[in-house]
């Protein structure tokens, strides 16, 4: 009885992506024809180009722009540090959630039993902790990395003063959703043999997690924390508008009082730390091989 | 053929100790150095003392809490998530397919399987890959801000400023991706006499694919996120929402939109991790079935 098979997941993604995209093209032809005909407009074009101008300090007349003067260039270097400190931050308090977390996200295999210690209680409910901890864990991991990370430092400042350690927390609560999920695939697909090897010559729960799962797994979850730090680095600006720190802090003001070339010379601050760090995280990562 | 001469021995010198110093010092060592350096250096730079707790900071987390733990659900915050949702997808949805347009034809360069003369490969190389980072280097909000400022707050700027970032990253994958298919299939076409383009159409896109898609489906997913907080420069969607709930101290509010914000998160993902279950790994790998 094979006439009726439903649609697979595969055929279903191709129906839904073709579906989103005439349905979303369609909405902003219909809805936002406005914003359509003014996109053609040469109002617009000459709008943007002034902007570009503004940028690059050729339209104020005789103020010299912010990236020509060398103090100027001191004081974003400087908030530039407060940025890099806010990524290392983040990362750091990531890793440690994953770190105290992930060992219990793993979902619990069948093929692992428990060691016959007798039919105590205990040993008989461990199987039913073992899964409580993995969803529950799993669920804020999904929680945590679905909240933006400016969305989280919109809600950490009612409670943190804005500042470094406000726009690390919310930075580091997203990214270790995404580090926690990642690390404990990790811990799911490794090889278990190692493991039951330690625990046929008596090793305990602390030491197979020492000598058996953490040799293996750490260097792929360094190499996942490694690039997510690119990432971080790439969203600190974003979370300093609402944390009010570093060059986002900067961005944000320089906007708000139209001084574009201040703006210009932040995006251009923004651009060394981000190729820096890049390949500061690539360095590293070779260290790690 | 002599062993090594007696004099060239390591004399215990300078650089005998140094050279036994690196090599104890292996890359490892250096890794795990630099790392609980820069741990220790964040930590310390930090200020942790001056008040980092606001004044009525507790009490704002005891209304949050309480706020969360009972989101408005009327009928009226409801159609407004609703509606702030659909929004997020069409610029999630637009935007993606901007970037699309603009990392095929990148993705196609930088991979190099197009051209044969040597040259003139890696000059495409080397300036496409350059171009592809510059797009992803800066921040898809950053865009969005300066978007507004130059044309002013229009769906485009919402999909400009998502398309960029996101055509640096879809392009530099796409192309790794074409490049690191197995040899043996592009070899057999080459010898019946095939050009670069039958290789990638028969050759390199039939083994990519699958983590093509799945990669695509992926981006869609951060594509959600992102559009999200295009509300924060004056876009409206799911982000926009949040921040004036917030703004309004009105938490039940703010939980009903970021309970939606997670639930079409969620949705996406477990959709995505099932298309690539299905796409990369072939078959389940027997997990969630035996359940």
């Amino acid at each position: 009885m094979k006439a009726l098979r439903p649609v697979g997941i595969v055929g279903g993604t191709l129906v839904l992506a073709a579906g989103l995209f005439v349905a979303s093209w369609g909405y902003i032809l219909i809805d936002e024809w406005q914003a359509v005909s003014d996109l053609f407009r040469v109002g617009t074009v000459g709008d943007g180009w002034r902007f570009v101008l503004e940028l690059a300090g050729l339209r104020d007349g005789p103020a010299t722009p912010a990236f020509l003067e060398a103090g100027r260039w001191g004081d974003a270097l400087a908030l530039a540090y407060d940025t890099l400190v806010m990524s290392v931050l983040a990362i750091t308090i990531a890793t440690v959630g994953m770190a105290l977390t992930a060992p219990l996200a793993v979902r619990p295999r069948g093929a692992v039993r428990p060691s016959g210690a007798g039919n105590t209680w205990r040993a008989a409910a461990a199987p039913a902790l073992r899964w409580a901890s993995y969803l529950v864990i799993r669920t804020i991991y999904v929680f945590a990395r679905a909240v933006p990370e400016l969305v989280w430092a919109l809600i950490i400042i009612f409670v943190v003063q804005p500042g470094i350690v406000a726009g690390a927390i919310a930075l580091a609560i997203h990214n270790f959703g995404i580090v926690g999920k990642l690390s404990a695939e990790v811990v799911e697909d490794l090889d278990p043999a190692p493991m039951r090897a330690l625990a046929s010559s008596g090793a305990g729960t602390r030491q197979r997690l020492l000598y058996g799962v953490l040799p293996q797994a750490a260097p792929k979850m360094l190499t996942y924390v490694l690039y997510r730090w690119e990432v971080i680095m790439r969203t600190t600006i974003v979370v300093g508008f609402v944390a009010a720190s570093g060059l986002g802090r900067e961005f944000r003001l320089s906007m708000s009082f139209f001084q574009f070339t201040d703006v210009a010379l932040i995006l251009l601050v923004y651009f060394l730390l981000v190729g820096a760090g890049d390949m500061a995280s690539a360095g590293l990562r070779r260290l790690a091989r | 053929m002599a062993g090594p001469a007696p004099w060239s021995l390591p004399t215990p010198g300078k650089g005998g100790a140094l050279a036994s110093l690196r090599r104890r010092l292996n890359g490892r060592h250096a890794l795990s150095v630099i790392l609980i350096g820069a741990v220790l250096w964040s930590v310390l730079s930090a200020d942790w003392t001056s008040g980092l707790i606001h004044g009525g900071g507790w009490a704002a987390l005891g209304d949050l809490v309480s706020g969360f733990a009972q989101p408005d659900l009327s009928g009226e915050t409801l159609g407004q998530a609703a509606k702030a949702a659909w929004i997020t997808v069409v610029y999630a949805v637009a935007g993606l397919s901007v970037a699309l347009i603009m990392a095929v034809p990148l993705a196609l360069l930088a991979s190099g399987t197009l051209v044969r003369h040597r040259r003139a490969r890696l000059w495409g190389v080397s300036v496409s890959r350059t171009v592809l980072s510059l797009l992803r280097a800066v921040h898809e909000l950053v865009w969005a801000w300066l978007f507004v400022a130059a044309i002013g707050l229009s769906p485009f700027a919402a999909i400009f400023a998502l398309a960029i970032p996101y055509a640096g990253i879809l392009g530099r994958i796409y192309a790794d991706f074409l490049v690191d298919v197995p040899e043996a299939p592009l070899r057999a076409l080459r010898t019946g006499g095939a050009g670069e383009s039958v290789v990638l159409v028969y050759g390199r896109l039939p083994s990519a694919v699958a983590d093509l898609a799945s990669y695509t489906f992926y981006r869609f997913e951060c594509g959600l996120r992102s559009a999200a907080i295009m509300g924060f420069v004056g876009l409206s969607g799911l982000g926009f929402q949040i921040q004036l709930s917030l703004n309004d101290l009105n938490y039940e509010r703010a939980a009903t939109f970021l309970f939606v914000l997670f639930g079409l998160i969620a949705l996406v993902e477990l959709w995505s991790t099932q298309l690539r279950r299905r796409l990369v790994l072939g078959v389940h790998r027997g997990q969630g079935v035996t359940s």
